[in-house]
């Protein structure tokens, strides 16, 4: 009994320390976000609850206050003139509607590809599979100058709709082979059962397989979303006004500085949006759709 | 409600011909029962009449209508397949008013069908839950539910019943057949369970490596089956097969089994000298008192009946008696074949040895 106790305990312990270590930094990070810069940078040491919490790095990156207004210390010389550069609002709504945009259509096309894939027989469709799958072995850095070139001449850099595009092209191929996973989960039976009942090919997709499927493509979006929304490199090379929050970050990183209150706080709000979203699919993302379906 | 019939049917797959030139003929309101160990192509020729497989040449009507090539949906057909194939995210309701809902049923129409599906399924209490919070035989009936709702020309049934424990299939083979015998709709049902062909059957079809060996009612395939195969197939214990030699004596032919000399049936077709096989069924080789004498090797009484599995003269047979004896191993019994009943086969064709008419 001691000993299954004490496992009970050392088990207890154990899970405390992961979750410790893998929240660490977000906390850390969450913290900073609401200390003065005298106490993210305290000569003394590390300040770790010993300070009056600010929200002025919130005011400056979410509600576009100019960053002198706020600010203790001498920063006068920088930022003040044209604007506030370290307002983030712009880049969370080109964020959203790039991630958003991405997923939709990486996820939309995925599922019908990976319906294709998974149902109907025709010729290289095994070979169709592994050149979708090599799609990902490519690093991006390596297809970027001529996409940026091709971008520029299809009119489509600096614009949501290029980055939309990017980023589907690169999610669509993941998308495909998880969502080619679910549908294979799901007997052909069922397919053939529909048909029978007087459904096309068209309306098996859609009534039967996409609703028993919806747990592969919540899964799928939430991967494809997080990808969009925390992605740097495309988005640097192919954007210049447009900024996503990943790429605005980086502009906090100066010659004079890095400005750690804002990098931390526009990094934090950031976190939210992708939590919101994965609360919404949670729900979804069950496995055993098919439960009940076929005899197991 | 309709006739199938199935003209001269090849099914390949690349160089693999699976059906071989079948043709089969089920009237309207017939209960047909395709039966065949597995790989045998009941389950294609299946759903090559539902459409799911097209025929590599080869006619499929149904009713007056040839449907080569015409899609499953166009076919006005219905399937229950082996798993069930529901709707997982659907209530049972909504699994069965699918195909309604489809063809654009009015609404008060679908609702009357419904229903009337689940009293005769006794599936009323459970319209509005889904399929996994049901029980494998409500699963099953949810799944003939859907079947029957929109009145098809033809059920189609692909091994029903494989999946349900032992109690569970004998219910649903009766419920079947009930729902047959009121519905009175064609019906091709596929099975590898000999006892499901025989107990449901108007027209059992013996299928072996994508021919048909056999066609006829259930009893007159049980007591004239065409070849070995099905001799074999049909029955539970199976058919006794002695090998042995047709010969001479007296006036009458008999075979030679070993040193054993065993009646033949007047008028056979055979010829002196001819190798066979000798068939007998469990049944009707009885215990009697001036018969063979075999040794008994194991005793299982099953209730009504007993089951003697004995050596005779260097082969294995079993009898059955509804005799209540008190049998024990190792005892000699005297078995006695009722010479009516006894099949021959030539040992060479395996085909069954006529009588001259």
């Amino acid at each position: 009994m001691e000993s299954s106790r004490f496992s009970i305990f050392a088990r207890y312990v154990l899970s405390i320390v992961i979750v410790a270590l893998f929240v660490f930094p977000i906390a850390w990070f969450a913290l900073t976000s609401i200390k003065p810069i005298s106490a993210i940078f305290d000569k003394d040491g590390v300040v770790v609850f010993d300070f009056v919490p600010t929200y002025e790095n919130y005011r400056v990156t979410l509600f576009g206050q100019q960053s002198i207004d706020v600010s203790e210390n001498s920063r006068s010389d920088f930022g003040t003139s044209g604007g506030n550069s370290y307002d983030g609002r712009g880049s969370i709504i080109s964020s959203l509607i790039v991630a958003i945009g991405s997923t939709i259509l990486a996820t939309g096309i995925g599922i019908l590809a990976a319906y294709g894939l998974s149902r109907l027989r025709f010729r290289g469709s095994q070979g169709m599979l592994h050149w979708i799958l090599s799609q990902r072995f490519l690093p991006p850095i390596a297809i970027i100058i001529p996409m940026v070139f091709i971008f520029r001449d299809l009119g489509l850099r600096d614009t949501h709709l290029g980055l939309i595009i990017a980023h589907t092209l690169i999610n669509v191929p993941i998308a495909v082979l998880l969502m080619k996973s679910f549908i294979d989960d799901i007997p052909r039976d069922i397919d053939e059962a529909a048909m029978i009942d007087g459904a096309t090919r068209l309306q098996v997709f859609w009534k039967v397989i996409m609703p028993m499927a919806k747990g592969g493509m919540a899964a799928t979006a939430v991967l494809c979303f997080i990808f969009s929304w925390t992605e740097f490199l495309l988005s640097l090379f192919l954007t210049s006004s447009i900024r996503t929050i990943p790429v605005k970050i980086t502009t906090f990183v100066t010659s004079t500085g890095s400005e750690w209150g804002y990098i931390s706080a526009l990094g934090t709000s950031a976190i939210i949006p992708g939590f919101i979203f994965i609360l919404l699919v949670q729900n979804h993302l069950v496995r055993g759709l098919t439960m009940g379906a076929i005899k197991d | 409600m309709a006739s199938v019939i199935v003209e001269k049917l090849v099914k390949k797959y690349g160089d693999l011909e699976v059906l071989h030139s079948i043709d089969l003929d089920v009237e309207d309101g017939q209960f047909v029962v395709l039966l065949g160990p597995s790989g045998c192509g009941k389950s294609t020729l299946l759903r090559t009449i539902a459409g799911l497989e097209s025929s590599t040449s080869g006619d499929i009507s149904i009713g007056d209508r040839l449907v080569n090539g015409v899609h499953p949906k166009d076919r006005n057909i219905a399937m229950v397949f082996q798993n069930y194939a529901l709707y997982a995210h659907m209530k049972v309701r909504d699994n069965m008013a699918f195909s309604m809902q489809l063809s654009k049923t009015p609404k008060a129409r679908i609702e009357e069908r419904v229903n009337w599906a689940a009293s005769i399924l006794s599936l009323e209490p459970y319209l509005d839950r889904y399929p996994k919070e049901l029980s494998g035989g409500q699963r099953q009936r949810v799944a003939m539910g859907r079947a029957i709702v929109r009145d098809p020309d033809v059920f189609l049934f692909d091994e029903p019943l494989s999946n349900l424990d032992a109690k569970l299939r004998v219910q649903m083979r009766t419920e079947i057949k009930e729902l047959h015998q009121r519905l009175k709709t064609t019906t091709v049902y596929v099975t590898h369970d000999q006892i499901e062909a025989m107990t449901m059957a108007d027209i059992v079809v013996i299928m072996r490596d994508g021919h048909i060996e056999q066609m006829g009612t259930p009893m007159e395939i049980y007591d004239n089956p065409s070849n070995l195969f099905v001799a074999e197939f049909i029955g539970s214990p199976g058919m006794n097969l002695l090998k042995g030699k047709i010969v001479q004596e007296g006036d009458k032919m008999v075979c030679q089994v070993n040193e054993l000399f065993l009646p033949l049936p007047d008028r056979l077709d055979a010829t002196v000298g001819q190798e066979v096989l000798y068939g007998i069924r469990p049944e009707h080789l009885i215990p009697s008192e001036n018969g063979l004498k075999a040794t008994i090797s194991v005793v299982e009484p099953t209730g009504p009946e007993t089951h003697l599995f004995c050596h005779l003269s260097g082969h294995d047979v079993c009898a059955i008696s509804r005799e209540r004896m008190n049998w024990k191993a190792d005892e000699v019994v005297s078995l006695e074949p009722i010479v009516d009943y006894v099949h021959v086969f030539d040992a060479q064709t395996d085909q069954a040895v006529k009588r001259k008419t």
